[in-house]
């Protein structure tokens, strides 16, 4: 046929775009991880070091920590995250005109921006004249004065907090689309043999979810690991080191100390981490097909 | 008008073969239609001449023009689809203009062509809708001026009646019949429903996996089906098909005695149509069991008798009555046929006169 | 058949919901209407003004020229980002092709890489290039984040169209492209203009790219407002009011596309 080239044709603009704006950078940085390069010192890339950036990140504290705050931030994260949205999705399925309302108002955390996000948090948890924190104060004497985000383990919980309130409804919209996919039959016919609600969504409803609930996961731990907006606007990676996250940090190394060729070997290894946990996800993905068809 | 031919075509989906190598001859004016189960291969067949599909190897010619190549839009073919493929967001009237449109003839035409067809059709009141506003019935009849408006050599129809309701299905046959007549334009029609292919057809080819088993009139189908599958496949309700042997000049098998005109053998299967067997008394008919079931489908009621693994149906009176599980008999009318065939292979072994 | 307790719980439920997802965005724009000396309170009796508003798009904070970026960026971005993908979404829902899976899956892995890494060369890059602190840059750098998953997106919602009517218009007589003009964009245009607000959405949100990349002439919204953490502190009423002069065009866009929203979503992720 004569348009047999046509599929290439079409794809071509958009692969120009695709490879230029990120084929071509990754693979610059991945040099750069490979070089010492402080921009302070020279506009020039400095020699080849072979590992050593990488070798440096194994033995420093810095980055140690920005690990396991990274670990801590999206382990919390992406369970809250979809334990709510599942319990949201499963709340929100019905039809009514409540229903309707909070789905529709469910999608203005998603549509703000997250710098912004960090930004009110920080407002409403401001020890003096923060509402949230004179508000829960009031309601609960214990929490009088407590200061919130210059407590390491509070900043991270708030943290946390914003990072929850931004993405549960992208992942209960996610969770509702794979309800609906699921056959009314199944769940009207374990009514009719006398199930109780509890046991329709943990016997019926939940098992023929894990597809879904699986790619929330992993798209959550994604987005859970490039979080950066509010890290930079709610918390400034503080009190001290308490909340600086990997991508944080990278930020720091390369935009603040300016040091390119250990920054780029970092941000490597936040992609190799993505990697991994994409190519997990894509074969528990493909078994879970599996058993879904045999 | 044109002639279709199909040389040695073959179609490989990788390594599956969807249609083996074979050639068929659509003749000029003539309504063909291609009749099998589904994934039998008369959809990618149909496909193939629309340029839908690639050909694996084997040339398609119209009008002795070899057009393997061409894009669909210059084979000068309308198709009518299952769904209709309607455009949702043109009106009833840029609907059955586009391809008119397309081809570059002018507003004024366009308007007068489009008006005529959609009369034709009956949907003159309805041009300005869009098809979601229009009932199944309906779009059917939009997807069908949108084919006829620019009187093209080749019809192709893939199952256009299937989404519409029984009642509905059976009047748009009848125009379909009626526009064939009308216009004459080489027809190519894909269905499962052999009653369908009967009405329509002035040929049909009746596909299995693939391959065309038999390509005849639909009369002779009926008369004659070339072997055990299209015997099966044409008729309703289908054809008695009981297994058993020969001999000694005998097809026997549980309370069947069918004097034939064959060798001794085994694995052989006699087949006969319910409409040629009448209920008797006589103990000595050729087919007896015990009464099984009695279906009153209106004019006539289907009475089936079982006798071990032998189950024989025959259309009988409506007001045939009797006990379920007595002795009941069967015989066939004067002038009925008879028919044998291999078990093992399907094929026919020879029909005879009773 | 269902007890008034669950009912009554279950109102309960989503009156709690809707609590917590309007109150931060309320209180924000409250103290966005209130006097400095206001906004340290929780009085909600207070003398509501537009001072805030007049104050943030004067100098020295100039919100203007921000809202301007912001909306410059965004809208170019969308302009290339979405005919590209869309074309792209196509060709991949459609044909059969060799290597269509693996193109595919180098697309969607890009998601996965962290915006820091795309970044770093760009800033070098940008840095040679005398276009740091220049709306282009950040332009470039949205495409990255944005192409890839408006092609997923519209791919969903192509694969949702049976391609019947696209197979109508090739006998009709079309070619492949009329196709794609005629047919194809106007039945895929409501999905189309979702992805599009949805690219707009997540380019006007960006932060880090343009945290990064601009300084002066290029600052973008999100990034505006770190500027109003002074030496004197937070200034929580400027930063209320941008933050609603952030917020209410994308809020009215994102309710605009909601209802295919969720479906674009879940046709996409589903496959």
């Amino acid at each position: 046929m004569k348009d047999r080239l046509l599929p290439y044709w079409l794809l071509i603009p958009a692969f120009i775009i695709v490879l230029a704006t990120t084929i071509y950078p990754l693979a610059y940085s991945f040099i750069t991880s490979f070089r010492d390069w402080d921009l302070t010192e020279s506009r020039r890339p400095g020699g080849f070091v072979g590992v050593e950036n990488y070798a440096y990140a194994a033995s420093e504290s810095a980055f140690l920590n920005s690990l396991w705050v990274t670990t801590v931030f999206v382990v919390t994260s992406v369970i809250l995250t979809v334990i709510l949205a599942v319990a949201l999705a499963l709340l929100l399925r019905r039809t009514g005109p409540m229903h309707t309302f909070t789905r529709i108002i469910l999608i203005l955390p998603f549509a703000m921006s997250p710098a912004l996000i960090g930004v009110s948090y920080r407002f409403m948890f401001n020890p003096e004249f923060g509402v949230l924190a004179q508000g829960l104060g009031a309601v609960f004497p214990a929490l009088q004065g407590v200061p919130w985000l210059a407590d390491p383990l509070l900043a991270m919980g708030i943290l946390v907090l914003t990072d929850v309130w931004h993405w549960t409804p992208y992942m209960t919209f996610m969770c509702l689309g794979g309800l609906a996919s699921i056959p009314r039959e199944t769940e009207e016919a374990a009514r009719i043999d006398g199930a109780s609600n509890l046991r329709i969504i943990f016997g019926i409803i939940l098992p023929q979810m894990r597809g879904v609930i699986l790619v929330m996961a992993v798209l959550k731990t994604i987005f859970a690991l490039k979080m950066f907006d509010q890290v930079v606007t709610l918390t400034g990676g503080g009190p001290g080191t308490s909340t600086e996250t990997l991508a944080y940090f990278i930020f720091n190394v390369g935009f603040r100390w300016f040091d390119m060729g250990y920054a780029s070997a970092l941000a490597w290894i936040l992609t190799a981490i993505m990697m991994f946990i994409s190519i997990w996800y894509v074969r528990m993905l493909l078994s879970e097909r599996k058993m879904a068809t045999a | 008008m044109a002639e279709v031919r199909l040389v040695d075509i073959e179609k490989k989906y990788g390594s599956f073969l969807a249609v083996p190598k074979q050639s068929l001859t659509i003749h000029d004016g003539e309504f063909l239609v291609l009749l099998g189960p589904s994934g039998c291969g008369k959809t990618t067949t149909m496909r193939m001449i629309a340029g839908l599909e690639d050909i694996t190897s084997g040339d398609i010619m119209i009008r002795e023009e070899r057009i393997n190549d061409k894009p669909p839009k210059d084979r000068d073919i309308a198709m009518v689809f299952q769904n209709y493929g309607l455009y949702p967001h043109m009106t009833v009237r840029q609907n059955i203009e586009y391809p008119l449109k397309l081809r570059g003839i002018a507003k004024a035409a366009r308007t007068k062509r489009v008006q005529e067809t959609a009369d034709k059709v009956e949907l003159g009141a309805l041009l300005d809708r869009r098809p979601s506003e229009l009932s199944g019935g309906q779009r059917q009849r939009v997807a069908l001026a949108r084919a006829i408006v620019r009187t093209p050599s080749i019809f192709l129809m893939d199952e256009p009646l299937s989404n519409l309701d029984a009642k509905l299905r059976v009047t748009m046959r009848a125009e379909l019949k009626h526009l064939h007549h009308e216009l004459g334009v080489t027809t190519v029609y894909v269905t499962h429903d052999q009653m369908e292919a009967m009405t329509l057809a002035t040929r049909v080819a009746v596909m299995r996996e693939g391959r065309i088993v038999q390509l005849d009139t639909p009369k002779k189908i009926y008369a004659e089906p070339a072997d055990l599958f299209v015997a099966g496949f044409i008729g309703s309700p289908s054809m008695n098909l009981i297994d058993g042997k020969v001999s000694d000049g005998v097809f026997r098998a549980d309370g069947v005695n069918v004097p034939v005109d064959l060798p001794n053998r085994d694995g052989v299967v006699l087949g006969i149509r319910p409409e040629e067997l009448e209920i008797t008394d006589d103990a000595t008919a050729p087919i007896g069991g015990q009464l099984y079931a009695l279906e009153l489908t209106g004019e006539s009621t289907l009475v089936t008798l079982r006798n071990g693994p032998v189950s024989a149906c025959a259309r009988g009176h409506a007001d045939f009555e009797a006990e379920i599980n007595s002795p009941c008999y069967l015989t066939p009318k004067p002038g009925a046929r008879f028919h044998l065939f291999d078990r093992a292979s399907g094929e026919r072994l020879d029909g005879v006169k009773h | 058949m269902r007890k008034p307790f669950l009912y009554l719980a279950e109102r309960a439920l989503l009156v709690l919901i809707s609590v917590v997802v309007l109150f931060p965005i309320a209180w924000m724009f409250l103290t966005a209407f209130k006097q400095p000396r206001d906004a340290y309170s929780l009085s909600l009796n207070f003398e509501p003004t537009l001072q805030n508003f007049v104050t943030v798009f004067s100098d020295p904070w100039n919100l203007g020229s921000m809202v301007l970026n912001s909306v410059v960026v965004a809208t170019v971005t969308v302009v290339i980002a979405v005919p590209c993908a869309a074309l792209a979404a196509y060709s991949f829902s459609r044909f059969r092709v060799k290597g269509r899976k693996f193109l595919f899956f180098l697309i969607l892995s890009t998601q996965f890489i962290p915006a820091v890494v795309i970044v770093l060369p760009f800033f070098l890059m940008f840095r040679q290039l005398d276009l740091l602190d220049t709306r282009i840059a950040l332009i470039i750098v949205n495409l990255a984040i944005v192409t890839p998953f408006v092609i997923w997106m519209i791919k969903g919602f192509i694969d949702a169209i049976p391609t019947d009517s696209e197979e109508a218009a090739m006998i009709d007589g079309a070619s492949r492209l009329r196709v794609i003009k005629d047919i194809v964009m106007p039945m895929a245009a409501p999905g189309i203009l979702t992805s599009s607000i949805f690219c707009f959405i997540l380019t006007w949100n960006e932060f880090l790219f343009a945290l990064i990349l601009s300084r002066r002439d290029a600052v973008t919204l999100p990034v505006g407002l770190v500027s109003f953490r002074t030496e004197r502190g937070d200034l929580w009423e400027l930063m209320s009011a941008a933050g609603v002069m952030i917020t209410v065009p994308i809020f009215i866009m994102a309710l605009f596309i909601q209802k295919h929203f969720t479906r674009g979503m879940t046709a996409g992720a589903v496959k």
